[in-house]
């Protein structure tokens, strides 16, 4: 069983929206609900009443780490951090600053301290990816757990704080602590929702999939991990004030625990990372049973084997957790014949429409629209990029070729800012480019794909066309995620490229040349002035080849210049002009087609004997 | 200045065995991409099995190397056999939870076995120490960073003159290419990590040795050697060396100069300072981000 095959369909909206609403689970989840609001009402079995109140900051835990973990793909293994940062605040505040308060006003507090620590701290720890994150975020609950040690005039150390104790009347049991937990879980609960609808939360989901590609469509990846980690924060440190008044008393090694952290973990992993309601399952599965551990084993060495055990058959035997199974299988048991039986059809180009222009076409200037200045790029000792320098005129379709390694892809990346160059200067009409991250470029204009295309696998097609952005705006991060607007756009460019009947399937379970369609139409979302294509025909077949010919032509006459690298001599002949040839790292040579065939650096360096001999056999 | 040597010269001893640890976890990580949080727990498996062997069969701990060195080699082709094997194709941060799950698996079942107290294997030389001038060299640690050394040693012949040597250098230079040219990858994978594992078999023992250790301590120990590997640069083997010793001499200074309370600090602030100001480490090559693989 492959993960990624397994996981399919997992985070498209329209499955959310179904999650929330529809059957099997709303039904569910409102009885749950109704529940959990009348339980305490009811009884006063202090013992469940507490053992809800644990789910329920379990849950509170798990929703927010699913935001961070889940939709952006960050596995943090020390969120139990903010519980207890969230802790020590309320704790301090109320005991140092406001001498025996009621813990409860600080509650806020807590929240903004605990969002304050994530959006510092992330915006550090998360220049960094997978394995080096998973460790930081272990090491960075460790040394907070040594400071609160250490800091002994703060924290009284080892001998932790002891809050005051609640105040109200011994008739109303624990409702304070019960219902303030719940009603912070719908909190975290609704923000999660909220986030999965926006813009926001599919540049996390694009983030995840894909981070450098979502970067090269415009998504400025920092702004938003360090929203996604603070968002992850903010719930888990009130929540920490919470809980700390429930025990009233704190200390180190109980606040910054990273059994905790290892609970949220299960309990996501459990119910489904990335859905809406796994965390909030998986959390009241979890947590009556560690319960019921701690009081029939009684908890410590059992209780790490327990949860080890569990941990590690979760990971190998459900990665993907209940609810994405579950899911599935209902799924199964509906299944109509509808787009998925398009999987496999017979793929027929349909006549390229003429696409509405977002803008009138300027008129082809002749004036540089990118220029490369004396561009180095190594790595070790192999110079990719050795001085190379040309320009790409507007309104022209211009191709790079040149032989394997002659530093194609690598110039490619150094005009979009996957890469930097370790010297030289790119200009985009006019202006130094080469110092702006990849997503500003993409808002200036550049667009580019890749030579083995990088769709974000876990979206429909639609999606995918709509996940560029053409600017950052703080407001458009709240918008619809696809707005009516966009998706009429992205159906407009889906059928310039003739993929519109496919809008509504997983971008993973397209063939190749049909995703490079796809990525064509996504990188049109941008409206770039430049789009460079990274060997569009390459490993598709000669209708296609025609068709996407076909489209350049129709694109470059409404105004678009185009960059290109390709290999099939033909095709680059009859579209291209002019025709830059690069080898070894340098550009040798610029001319029309024509005068790139007679040149003899290009026979010697690409095209070779063989080419020149066939050209003469074929005349 | 004294102090300062003495400072060193400690810190280089206790250097010598993190080198051995070390070595094993990025030798996994360089072949498997897998980070075995595990590797901590294990070590302190092997510590409580040699200080068994010593407490019920007197034993010497650094004469029972050569006892919990293959045991430990076979626990570890066991574990890899049942668990990590079948991570292959997950995000990498999944072998993260998954060794870490078997962490916690370990440390309960020798809480079960042998309590949550404090243990230390105290042979007759282990407070005793040689004078040199004015400095001292603990006799445990000075035989303790012989026998690390030794092991080390072996595992640098295993790897430049056998067969399965080349075959786990392969794997970590490209594991594609390697089963191309008909490297059984699996197994190999399955031996390296069980000879990564043994690796805490010798210094499990040494450390018995060194340091009282509970169940609980695996937590400094996997940070410490993750603080080692991340500052070598993760998979490299001489990175290993010099981080670990580069790393014992940081602890000894913290315990000298400012406050022993602040030593356990040490490798998480190493961890995040170089992941985030050189995350390729000392040794580490950086690595290409833009070809897919």
């Amino acid at each position: 069983m492959s993960v990624a095959q397994s996981s399919a369909r997992r985070f498209s909206p329209a499955r959310l929206g179904g999650v929330i609403a529809a059957k099997p689970f709303g039904p569910v989840i409102a009885a749950a609900f109704v529940f959990l609001v009348l339980y305490p009402v009811v009884t006063d079995n202090l013992y469940y009443q507490n053992m809800i109140i644990l789910s329920t900051l379990l849950a509170i835990m798990g929703s927010s780490w699913n935001i961070i973990s889940g939709f952006t793909g960050y596995v943090s293994l020390g969120q139990s951090v903010f519980l207890g940062i969230g802790a020590y605040t309320t704790a301090l505040f109320s005991l140092r600053v406001f001498d025996g308060a009621s813990p409860f006003w600080f509650i806020p507090i807590s929240a903004v301290v605990a969002g304050i620590f994530a959006a510092v701290v992330g915006s550090v720890l998360m220049r960094t990816r997978g394995h080096s994150f998973v460790i930081l975020t272990i090491a960075f609950l460790f040394v907070m757990q040594i400071v609160t040690l250490n800091w002994s005039a703060l924290t009284n150390g080892n001998h932790g704080l002891t809050l005051p104790l609640p105040m109200w009347d011994i008739a109303y049991q624990d409702w304070p602590f019960y219902y303030s937990l719940l009603g912070l879980l719908v909190l975290t609960v609704a923000l999660a929702w909220w986030i999965r609808r926006t813009k926001f939360g599919m540049g996390l989901i694009a983030i995840r999939e894909d981070e450098n590609k979502a970067a090269s469509v415009g998504v400025s990846t920092p702004v938003y991990k360090v929203l996604s980690f603070t968002a992850s924060a903010v719930f888990i440190g009130a929540a920490g004030g919470i809980y700390a008044y429930y025990l009233t008393f704190i200390d180190p090694r109980g606040m910054f625990d990273i059994v905790v952290s290892v609970m949220i973990v299960l309990a996501v992993l459990l119910g489904g990372r990335g859905t809406l309601w796994g965390p909030v399952l998986g959390a009241f599965i979890l947590e009556p049973l560690n319960e019921v551990t701690n009081n029939e084993i009684g908890g410590g060495n059992w209780r790490l084997v327990i949860f080890g055990s569990l941990l590690a058959l979760v990971v190998l035997l459900l990665p993907r957790g209940i609810i994405p199974s579950v899911a599935d299988l209902w799924a199964r048991l509906r299944r109509r014949t509808d787009a998925a039986a398009l999987v496999g059809a017979r793929f027929e180009p349909p006549a390229p429409v003429r696409l509405p222009a977002a803008d009138p076409a300027p008129p082809p200037s002749g004036r540089a629209l990118l220029t490369v200045e004396g561009t180095e790029k190594r790595f070790g000792g192999l110079r990719a990029l050795d001085g190379c320098s040309l320009t790409v005129e507007e309104g022209t379709i211009t191709a790079l070729i040149g032989p394997n390694g002659s530093g194609k892809t690598t110039l490619f990346n150094v005009v979009d800012g996957t890469m930097s160059a370790d010297r030289g200067e790119v200009l985009f009409e006019g202006e130094r480019i080469d110092k702006l991250p990849p997503w500003t470029r993409a808002h200036r204009g550049i667009g580019r794909t890749f030579q083995i295309t990088r769709l974000f696998r876990e979206m429909t097609v639609l999606e995918n066309v709509v996940a560029p952005l053409r600017s950052f705006s703080w407001r458009r991060l709240g918008a619809d995620a696809v707005s009516g607007p966009e998706a009429e756009r992205a159906h407009e460019l889906l059928a310039f490229v003739g993929m519109d009947r496919f809008a509504d399937m997983q971008a993973k379970s397209l063939s190749f040349g049909q995703q490079k369609l796809v990525e064509l139409a996504q990188i049109l979302m941008l409206d770039p002035k430049l789009i460079m294509l990274d060997e569009p025909a390459g490993g598709i077949n000669p209708t296609l080849i025609e068709h996407m010919a076909e489209m350049i032509r129709e694109l470059n006459r409404q105004g678009k210049t185009f960059l290109i690298v390709e290999h099939n001599m033909p095709l680059v002949l009859s579209l291209c002009n002019p025709v830059l040839v690069l080898a070894a790292g340098t550009c040798i040579c610029e001319g029309t087609p024509d005068e790139v065939q007679g040149d003899r650096a290009v026979l010697d360096a690409y095209l070779g004997e063989d080419y020149l001999a066939g050209q003469a056999a074929g005349a | 200045m004294t102090q300062l040597v003495q400072a060193i010269i400690l810190g280089l001893l206790i250097g010598g065995v993190y080198a051995l640890l070390a070595s094993g976890l990025t030798l996994i990580f360089g072949v498997m991409d897998v980070i075995n949080v595990a590797q901590g727990a294990l070590l302190i498996l092997a510590a409580f099995l040699a200080w068994t062997l010593w407490q019920e069969a007197g034993i010497d701990p650094l004469i029972g190397v050569l006892i919990t060195t293959p045991a430990m080699f076979v626990l570890g082709f066991v574990m890899y056999k049942l668990t990590v094997q079948w991570l292959s194709g997950m995000p990498a941060s999944m072998s993260v939870l998954l060794t870490f799950a078997l962490a916690l698996v370990i440390e309960g079942a020798m809480g079960l076995a042998w309590s949550t107290t404090y243990h230390a294997a105290t042979p007759d030389y282990f407070d005793e120490s040689y004078r040199l001038g004015q400095f001292y060299f603990p006799k445990a640690q000075v035989y303790g960073c012989g026998v690390a050394v030794g092991v080390l040693a072996l595992l640098y012949v295993m790897l430049d003159h056998t067969w399965l040597g080349r075959a786990i250098r392969a794997l970590s230079e490209n594991a594609q290419s390697a089963r191309l040219v008909g490297v059984n990858v699996r197994g190999v994978a399955a031996l390296t990590f069980a000879v990564g594992v043994a690796t805490t078999g010798a210094g499990g023992s040494i450390i018995s040795v060194l340091y009282p250790f509970l169940p609980g301590s695996h937590y400094q120990w996997i940070s410490r050697l993750l603080g080692i590997i991340v500052l070598g640069g993760m998979g490299s083997l001489p990175g290993a060396v010099v981080g670990a010793l580069a790393l014992g001499v940081a602890e000894t200074m913290t315990v000298t100069y400012i406050s022993p309370r602040w030593a356990t600090a040490v490798p998480y602030v190493v961890i995040m300072v170089v992941l985030l100001a050189r995350p390729q480490g000392i040794m580490g090559a950086k690595l290409r981000e833009d070809v897919v693989v």
